[in-house]
């Protein structure tokens, strides 16, 4: 028995990879079904098929959005969080810029590789 | 074997620092056994999610209950049904006969505020505290005209108001729409009164198989899940389909179906989520469960009265106990001794318990839970 050996270290969160094409979260995607995940899953989490990796973004959709205003540890309110499906990828948690949700369907962009290990996005102007 | 619920109790509802664990399942312990006329319980389950290892145990023998199989769960918000649904297998089984449930937790020593979102969840550790989650869900609503604010912070004023009626609840109180939404912003669109507070409470229930005693409450069907995959291809907002599939197991094992239920007690964490979960207990249509808050359907005298306890929003939501507390509100709603909170002529009713904080999936677990006399 072995353990998966394609995890990014211990940071549980989506990790960001900078491409030609620019910033994309380095997951995996089945080959039997096609699903998705923004994480290094050993198989697919939806039908159990074999994973190859696969990169996701750089653009995608707010499903929805909201800003924190209440103290998190190794945080600072408020700070703007959306959920963002990632245009034929998974649904991601990112963090936003401003002070304000973000309305649904708005169109960002995976921002480079944060420092803090955050998935982050902009909205495209 | 049908088995029933012998007896309840719970001790009060609230910020309790000053108070022991032992203290708070004494009252609760206590009140269930007198209740069900028994000093003596054949195994105990425990719900309890930030317990400190050997909680139970420590409160239990405390209380003289010694020597019998002692068992802890943990399943987020879920955890007190969780412990009160496997009492009851344990019963129907045969494997027991006289169990006891608890739940039991104290937030107020050990958060300040909300709490801490786990540093091992990939959303935990990018800041997803669970207000912002329901707020999530709270915007989709909103932005899919599937509900108002103003019909979300109904949901607070409703249950805020028949709190008055619960000397158990943390808080109760008589607001309007505008006070709801006035309050301080938790995350948008979410204000403080929406919001349920950090409590300290026990609640518990002595289970047994039914023996025709006046007072019985008898288990009419379970239904317990652990969530589907919640990603892309997800249309309903966090917990819905958990919520919806759960409810079906529980009304397929009844036999009966939301219209034969005449008092629910649902996980209102937030305003938000009361609206989702009677629309995924399919208690009102889809995208009618702020209006029918607005419009006094779910409140006691409505048509289909939820929360008459006051919900986690004003009983308030010490996770391991809640679910436990909920069972005792349908209990007392049952035998018609809910005082000015009773749900004249209630027969059959409904737990719903959903407890989340692992990302990825739909919710940690869920349980249903259709009772009648």
């Amino acid at each position: 028995m072995t353990a998966p050996t394609t995890g990014p270290g211990t940071d549980p969160r989506p990790q960001v990879v900078g491409t030609d094409d620019g910033p994309a979260v380095a997951g995996v995607r089945c080959t039997a079904c096609g699903h998705p995940s923004a994480f290094p899953r050993p198989r697919c989490p939806a039908c159990r098929g074999p994973v190859v990796p696969a990169l996701f973004g750089p653009t995608g959709r707010v499903w929805s959005s909201t800003v924190v205003r209440i103290p998190v540890p190794g945080r600072t309110p408020p700070y703007a969080l959306a959920y963002v499906d990632l245009d034929d990828g998974p649904r991601v948690l990112a963090g936003a810029e401003g002070d304000a949700a973000l309305a649904m369907d708005t169109p960002v962009r995976l921002l480079p590789a944060d420092p803090a290990g955050d998935v982050r996005v902009a909205v495209v102007r | 074997m049908t088995v029933a619920v012998h007896g309840v109790g719970t001790s009060h509802f609230g910020r309790q620092p000053g108070r022991t664990l032992t203290d708070l399942a004494w009252d609760a312990v206590r009140e269930a056994l007198a209740d069900a006329g028994t000093e003596d319980v054949d195994a105990v389950w425990v719900g309890t999610v930030f317990g400190a290892p050997g909680v139970a145990q420590r409160v239990l023998h405390a209380l003289g209950i010694t020597d019998v199989p002692v068992v802890t769960v943990e399943n987020a918000c879920a955890s007190g049904t969780t412990a009160f649904l496997e009492a009851h297998e344990s019963v129907r089984t045969g494997r027991y006969r006289r169990v006891l449930a608890l739940g039991l937790e104290q937030m107020s020593t050990a958060f300040d505020g909300a709490i801490t979102p786990e540093p091992t969840d990939a959303e935990g550790l990018s800041g997803l505290a669970m207000p912002a989650l329901y707020a999530m869900a709270a915007h989709r609503y909103l932005e899919t005209g599937a509900a108002t604010l103003e019909q979300l912070a109904a949901v607070s004023v409703k249950n805020h108001a028949v709190a008055e009626h619960n000397d158990r609840a943390q808080y109760a109180g008589r607001y309007t729409v505008e006070q709801v939404l006035a309050s301080r912003m938790i995350a948008d669109p979410l204000t403080l009164l929406q919001c349920c507070p950090t409590s300290d409470g026990a609640a518990a229930a002595v289970l047994a198989p039914a023996d025709g005693s006046p007072d019985e409450v008898l288990v009419r069907g379970l239904g317990f899940r652990s969530g589907s995959l919640w990603d892309h291809r997800s249309a309903h907002v966090w917990g819905y389909d958990l919520v919806a599939a759960t409810a079906a197991d529980a009304f397929a094992q009844a036999g009966t179906g939301p219209d034969d239920v005449d008092v629910f007690e649902v996980h209102d964490a937030f305003t938000v989520g009361e609206v989702a979960t009677t629309e995924a207990l399919g208690i009102v249509p889809p995208g009618d469960g702020g209006a029918a808050a607005a419009a006094g359907v779910t409140a006691v005298g409505g048509a289909r009265p939820v929360n008459p306890s006051g919900g986690l929003l004003s009983r308030g939501h010490p996770l391991g106990a809640t679910g436990l507390a909920q069972v005792a509100e349908v209990v007392w709603q049952l035998r018609g001794r809910a005082g000015g909170r009773q749900v004249e002529g209630a027969r059959t009713g409904l737990v719903e318990t959903m407890g989340g904080g692992v990302s990825g999936i739909d919710g940690n677990g869920c349980v249903v839970a259709v009772l009648a006399r």
